[in-house]
């Protein structure tokens, strides 16, 4: 069961260094081999200040927040149905960012096998002037269990 | 050798990313992105784990898929900024799965001399399953001038685009439902048949604004009497 208390509860700011082996690693992952993610004097002639983190790069963040604490349900019991993130620009190599995770909804809506628990969860990174970097949301069900 | 870039002179609404096949998910693949996002959840690292809770397997990430779709869009707009990304997950992402990554331009707009394109993106596994679908924005510039501009620190090329998408099919207004507030206030038993039968007809006639108002009022009546 989720908490219903939960809404609104943030986690405090945490500080992310993008490194450059952090990014080669995740686009290694992806089996992405987009030289912007790799090589600094590519990255900066297609536009960017220096490497590039993937679009998706954010997500390594968030494992920072631990679910059970922001929502009172364990991470292996919740299934991601909906992402979203928006950018006020890339996301480089060298960028110390603050990350915070809010929980912005707890609710249930129906499902094909009765009710399901949804719990949206709202990430913000900021420089460290506080100008805002991206903006994150995550939508996750409870994943129905043999307990249940 | 300098990058190629994507420019918004070249794009048109309907044009299709080309189709990008990834390898199939490994077990290698799943360690190495939980090393990568620094996210060790037993279901896609744990195969005892994940069949002790009645998975066939350990399962992948949905969001590995969603960083397949950001090399779909990186690949293609070179140069090119993602200023937002949302996908919906529709189905588990499995090892052994093979996914096809597709997309297609739905909109591009220029306003202000800044340049916009929207893209609809979606993965298919190998059984031609929806797995994953979403929308990006990018940011890119108008032209090689327009770029230059920008980085010799001149005001940008100003070329005003209107949404293409809004331009060739105009969303239908919502339809009204002047009746409900009516209704409702008295919970009666009576009307409840009579009610949806009267609405039906006024939503259809709805959308020419300026007949709306008395072909809804001249049509209620008749329908009541009916």
């Amino acid at each position: 069961m989720l908490d219903r208390s939960a809404v609104g509860r943030t986690t405090p700011p945490t500080l992310n260094e993008v490194e450059r082996g952090a990014i080669r690693r995740f686009a290694e992952a992806l089996g992405d081999y987009n030289p912007i993610y790799f090589d600094a004097e590519y990255a900066r002639a297609s536009g960017y200040s220096n490497v590039a983190a993937p679009p998706s790069f954010p997500i390594s963040f968030a494992a920072g927040s631990d679910l059970r604490e922001l929502v009172g349900v364990p991470a292996r019991n919740l299934l991601l149905g909906e992402v979203s993130f928006e950018y006020e620009r890339p996301i480089v190599a060298g960028d110390r960012l603050l990350v915070t995770s809010r929980v912005s909804e707890i609710s249930d809506r129906p499902g094909p096998a009765g009710r399901v628990e949804v719990a949206v969860i709202e990430d913000e990174g900021r420089d460290e002037e506080g100008q805002i970097v991206f903006r994150a949301r995550r939508s996750y069900v409870v994943r129905a269990t043999r307990e249940v | 050798m300098p990058p190629r870039k994507l420019y918004f002179e070249n794009v048109r609404v309907g044009d299709e990313l080309p189709a990008m096949a990834k390898a199939p998910i490994d077990r290698v693949q799943l360690a190495r992105y939980a090393a990568a996002t620094n996210d060790y959840n037993p279901l896609n690292v744990d195969e005892p784990a994940a069949k002790a809770i009645g998975m066939p397997s350990v399962v992948a990430p949905s969001t590995l898929g969603l960083g397949f779709l950001g090399q779909l869009v990186t690949d293609w707009a070179r140069g090119g900024q993602v200023k937002k990304a949302q996908a919906r997950f529709t189905r588990m992402l499995w090892p052994t799965d093979t996914l096809v990554c597709k997309g297609r331009v739905s909109d591009r707009w220029g306003e202000g001399g800044k340049y916009f394109v929207e893209l609809d993106v979606w993965a298919e596994n190998q059984k031609g399953e929806l797995v994953v679908r979403g929308t990006v924005l990018l940011k890119v510039f108008y032209s090689f001038e327009d770029e230059t501009r920008f980085r010799t620190g001149q005001p940008p090329l100003i070329v005003t685009v209107p949404r293409q998408s809004i331009l060739a099919a105009p969303p239908p207004p919502p339809p009204p439902r002047p009746s409900v507030g009516k209704g409702k206030p008295k919970p009666g038993k009576a009307p409840a048949t009579k009610k949806p039968a009267a609405k039906k007809p006024a939503a259809k006639k709805a959308p020419p604004k300026k007949a709306a108002k008395p072909a809804t009022k001249a049509s209620k009546p008749a329908k009541k009497k009916k």
